[in-house]
């Protein structure tokens, strides 16, 4: 049977083809994903294997609760402990901030998502970076650039520049030039600066703190010794000492765990959704294949081949195809990867990565996937070539016997799509954790699509009935023919309009909600913010210098300048925002959105009280009058009672407390200014006063200062990039929803040989068939299209308004369905493009005479 | 047995709707080579219902086909309704064929998705032009389907689809119909009612139709039977009786 299955796929080399890219690009996404998150993965191991190659132990403060987002520090005069601990060499503090240095005038930063550090510069036993140019820093005022930053700058050693710090710009002078480790790995997109532990303490107020205390062994003690030793030395609970590789180990899977996974789910989900379409288009051509050859499996029965051998010969051809689709999928995730990286790079997020990897995890999924889903797919057609009679080889035309469960067709699909609404419903409602409902809310998107598909066969017809008179009137007979041939299988055809479906469905539902979330922000810019110009820190984990609000308030024109502060705090074990506000000026910049309160409760907002958000305030179960205790990351505690809530899931989205109750919560010295809300004199011009405050901050380059539209515009920009990379990951599907519209068109082409024999030697010219194959793909393709627009718009709407009181509000993108609609159109010609070549390209004769 | 030629009827170029001049058709090379036709020269009147037959691989379908356009030739010339074939691309064949060219086939190739009425009015709906109603009126009742129009061809006897095959055929007046076995698939009973309607084709409605044929009863409604062998017409016939083409036929074999 091997040897018949492989003579048949050779004979059918087009369709093979066809089914295999079906296939291909999916498991090129997959392995592609997968290499490329393997190359972080390990450039991240890299780096901090790198970072701790001199380090024996290291020692860091125990956070009361895990936040991978948040650095905690520790005492920096436990160095004294851990220096007399048995066998020490060395030890030092080592602290690491958020900064870059101004080379004439230009900030040496990273715009985009890579971090731009400034590191303490420890001895060079322990550093990690060597000078390659002059030496490292050791007195205050002093510098080492990263080698990236020399290169980009042309600042050289001994030239005076500028330092971007916490507390405003500083001189220095830069002493060294320094490389990473032996200058081989990837850092990525990300900038470093090297500075004495003092400046760094000073300049982002941590004055007697560090972020880890770094120690090396003397000769002949091992790491592991020297970690016991340090323990018994630092008898504190709150601390953790580990040796250097355990530290580069947690470092990189915290590192992992914030980008390298969230990387790997979210392109796993796209490369899930092309392999989704392949399988619709594979279950499409296998259900096409098997009914024309109904008389060759009759045949072949008669010759006593078994129901088995029959299955064995469809699903064998599945198996082969898969294989080979997987084996160029594999090879083409490669590329995939370095393109994938490349495109980071380009919109700003370069990420560190190392040469290709290629594991054996990366192959056997992408092989299990690919294989498994294209053998899965045609299990149904190939049962249903089982049921094919002997007999039916003797007759002219046989058909395939209806299906037990085609009968039942509509009630299945029917209960699938309970179910799936029943999953997005629970996705959207429940409280169970994120994960969890992601996944119930995407496993019932697809049971939707899968059952739509399923019922479209049913519309099919009537759709075609409308399409066909606007068509007739264009196109005229040939019009007339495709519609008739388009309606002609409904089953064929609905199956072939729903691998577009899904792409198109998704498109119009990213469309919708990356606009409902872009509509939350810019909404809530308009309707809570009473201020007109908004200043606010870039980068530095969102921290304003102290001396920002002292300058906006001598601004002549600023009314009023309300400071806002912010942490992170525990609140039963949810990670929430613990906002600090000036009780007498809020009210004036701020409109609160009161469900219990009043302004008046603001501006009474003494100690001890808070005011909640809603949904916060819902999930934390607390009422007006209650208490919550938060936990601080530096460990300190504080009890507040509720004094009133609002609704605002955008800007003050947390528990709003007096800015002085802030302040022993903060986990440094910072000052805990992170936004300052500005409010204009009545009547005075915009612009200037803007200017004013630009001026008046020129000494801060990282505050930045925006207008409410120019806020708006930012994240209008941000949306628009994460919508452009959700384009083209879904581009990938719709492209593969073409292939089956290709597909489709060759096997009915194929199948319809001696009608179109007919159809020219009656007169139909070549031009008047191309036209007709082109029209019954636009059939095709506009029912995909309106399907998939009406499922994404149902899917925007009841995400939309799951996620309302987290501020996501509904907006009908009129102008982007028109365009899919079009762009629907445009793939059904394209589609058509192969298929009307070679149906125009038949001999007629030989065509009439087509058995 | 070309010497019991008799007169060809109406040879006069003047109305000749089909003349074939010195047609040659040859397949394959040297040691391979194939003579399908063999320096052939006919020609067809207005108004005849003319039968080529001819034992397999005789060149008859050859013929038919080069003379409706949907082969070439290796040499010779075919002029249909006073144009010259030679030379033609498929464009202008392709139009020549739908406005002068009429086609009944063996296996009728009607499209199963459309009615017996839309079937019949397919052909000049490509051309994109209106059927003449009361021309149509009368093929619907020479067909004698009636209220059986609104069918699909599945619907239909094999018979009936085929007169629908006819009536497709005569839609458009063509100046020529060829038959491809017209009755090849079909019983003796419905064979007879699509050669009557063939028959009137011609006799009322003025067409001229050239069939290729297997069938001697067939052949026998003709005015004139051709026969063919080895690319050559041996035998080119007025009317014959079933019975004269049977003998006709055995002294070929």
């Amino acid at each position: 049977m091997i040897g018949l299955v492989l003579r048949g796929l050779s004979t059918r080399k087009l369709r093979s083809a066809l089914t295999a890219v079906a296939i291909l690009l999916g498991v090129t996404m997959i392995s592609g994903t997968l290499v490329l998150t393997d190359q972080i993965d390990r450039a991240f191991v890299q780096i901090f294997e790198q970072g701790n190659s001199k380090i024996d132990v290291v020692v860091k403060q125990k956070p009361p609760f895990k936040d991978d987002q948040t650095e905690v520090y520790l005492n920096a005069d436990l160095v004294t402990a851990v220096r007399a601990a048995d066998g020490v060499q060395i030890a030092e503090p080592y602290i690491q901030v958020q900064g870059y240095v101004i080379v004439d005038g230009k900030p040496m930063d990273q715009t985009g998502g890579a971090p731009s550090f400034v590191f303490s510069s420890v001895s060079e036993a322990l550093n990690p970076y060597t000078p390659i140019e002059g030496r490292l820093p050791t007195a205050s005022g002093e510098i080492a650039i990263a080698t990236q930053i020399a290169e980009k700058s042309k600042a050289k050693v001994g030239q005076s520049v500028t330092l971007a710090t916490q507390d405003g710009i500083k001189p220095v002078k830069i002493v060294g030039i320094v490389q990473y480790g032996d200058g081989t790995t990837s850092l990525g997109g990300s900038t470093t600066v090297l500075a004495p532990l003092i400046d760094v303490q000073n300049w982002w107020s941590l004055q007697g703190k560090a972020s880890y205390i770094y120690a090396k062994a003397k000769d002949g003690v091992s790491a592991d010794e020297l970690k016991a030793n340090v323990r018994a030395a630092l008898p504190q609970k709150d601390v953790i000492v580990q040796t250097g590789k355990e530290n580069a180990d947690e470092q990189a899977s915290v590192l992992n765990n914030l980008i390298g996974k969230i990387i790997r789910y979210a392109l796993l989900a796209f490369a899930g959704v092309a392999v989704l379409v392949g399988a619709f288009i594979i279950y499409n051509t296998f259900s096409i294949t098997v009914a024309q050859r109904t008389r060759e499996f009759a045949m072949l029965r008669t010759i006593g081949a078994s129901r088995r051998q029959i299955l064995g010969t469809v699903v064998g051809e599945a198996f082969i195809i898969g294989l080979v689709a997987s084996v160029i999928g594999i090879g083409l995730g490669l590329v995939f990867a370095w393109g994938l990286n490349k495109l980071f790079g380009a919109i700003g997020f370069g990420l560190p990565a190392t040469g290709l990897i290629l594991s054996w995890q990366t192959v056997a999924v992408s092989l299990a996937v690919g294989v498994g889903i294209t053998v899965l797919a045609s299990i149904f057609p190939a049962l249903r070539a089982t049921k094919i009679a002997p007999i039916a080889a003797l007759r002219e035309g046989a058909t395939l016997p209806v299906g037990r469960f085609q009968k039942l067709t509509p009630v299945i699909a029917i209960v699938i799509a309970v179910l799936g609404a029943a999953g997005m419903v629970f996705g959207l409602t429940s409280d169970a954790d994120t994960t969890s409902r992601l996944l119930t809310l995407a496993g019932g998107a697809i049971l939707i699509f899968m059952a739509v598909a399923m019922l479209a066969r049913f519309i099919v017809r009537p759709v075609v009935g409308v399409l066909a008179v606007p068509i007739t009137k264009v196109a005229g007979g040939v019009g007339k023919l495709a519609s008739e041939n388009a309606a002609r299988n409904p089953a064929r055809t609905a199956v072939t309009a729903a691998a577009l479906m899904i792409g198109i469905g998704l498109v119009v539902f990213v469309t919708i909600f990356v606009g409902g979330l872009k509509e939350s922000f810019t909404g809530a810019i308009d309707t809570s913010l009473k201020s007109d110009v908004t200043v606010t820190a870039r980068g530095f984990g969102g921290s304003l210098p102290a001396g920002v609000l002292g300058a906006v308030k001598a601004v002549p024109g600023v009314q009023t300048a309300s400071p806002v502060g912010g942490t992170v705090v525990q609140v039963n074990g949810q990670s929430l925002a613990l906002i600090g506000v000036d009780p007498t000026t809020i009210t004036d910049v701020y409109k609160f959105d009161w469900n219990t309160g009043s302004d008046t409760v603001v501006q009474n907002l003494g100690a001890g009280k808070a005011l909640v958000e809603d949904n916060i305030a819902t999930s934390l179960k607390v009422k007006p009058g209650g208490t919550i205790k938060v936990q601080s990351i530096n460990g300190a505690t504080a009890t507040f009672t509720v004094a009133g809530t609002y609704t605002d899931p955008s800007i003050l989205n947390g528990i709003v407390v007096e800015q002085s109750a802030l302040k022993p919560l903060l986990q440094s010295n910072a000052t805990g200014l992170n936004t300052v809300f500005v409010k204009e004199v009545p009547g005075s011009n915009a612009d200037t006063v803007q200017a004013a405050i630009e001026k008046a901050l020129a000494g801060y380059p990282t505050a930045q200062v925006q207008s409410n539209a120019q806020q708006k515009e930012q994240v209008a920009s941000g949306v628009n990039t994460i919508l452009v990379i959700f384009y083209a990951l879904l581009a990938l599907s719709v492209m593969i929803s073409l292939f089956g519209i290709v597909n489709t068109l060759v096997l009915s082409i194929f199948e319809r040989t001696r009608e179109i024999g007919m159809l020219r030697s009656v007169g139909t010219t070549r031009r008047q068939l191309r036209a007709m194959i082109r029209w019954e793909a636009v059939i095709t393709s506009i029912i995909g299209g309106v399907l998939g627009v009406l499922l994404g718009i149902m899917f925007g709407w009841a995400v939309c308004k799951g996620l309302e009181s987290e501020g996501l509000s509904f907006v009908f993108p009129t102008v982007q369905i028109v365009i899919f609609l079009v762009l629907s159109i445009v793939a059904g010609i394209v589609a058509a493009i192969l298929p009307a070549r070679r149906a125009a390209k038949l001999d007629v004769l030989e065509a009439l005479q087509y058995e | 047995m070309s010497t019991d030629m008799k007169t060809t009827p109406g040879t006069t170029a003047t109305d000749a709707v089909v003349v074939a001049t010195d047609l040659t058709k040859i397949y394959g090379e040297g040691d391979s080579e194939v003579r399908a036709l063999d320096g052939v020269s006919v020609s067809f009147p207005k108004g005849q219902l003319a039968a080529v037959m001819g034992p397999s691989g005789s060149g008859k379908s050859t013929l038919m086909h080069i003379l409706a356009g949907l082969d070439q030739p290796t040499s010779g010339s075919v002029l249909v309704d006073g144009t010259e074939l030679a030379g033609l691309n498929d464009q202008k064949l392709t139009l020549l064929r739908r406005d002068k060219i009429g086609f009944v086939f063996q296996f009728f190739n009607l499209l199963p998705m459309l009615t017996a009425k839309e079937n019949i009015e397919l052909p000049m709906k490509i051309a994109g032009s209106t059927p003449d109603p009361e021309w149509q009126a009368t093929l619907v009742e020479a067909t004698g389907l009636g209220t059986r129009m609104s069918h699909k061809p599945a619907e239909l006897s094999g018979g009936q689809q085929q007169r629908v095959a006819v009536a497709r055929a005569l839609l458009s007046k063509p100046a020529v119909i060829f038959g491809d076995e017209p009755t090849g698939n079909l019983d003796s009973k419905t064979s007879s009612e699509v050669l009557a309607l063939l028959r009137r084709a011609v006799d009322e409605f003025g067409q001229t139709v050239i069939m290729v044929t297997h069938d001697a009863s067939a052949a026998a409604i003709a005015d004139r039977t051709l026969f063919l062998r080895d690319g050559k017409i041996v035998r080119d016939a007025g009317h014959l009786s079933a019975g004269e083409i049977l003998d006709t036929i055995k002294t070929l074999e």
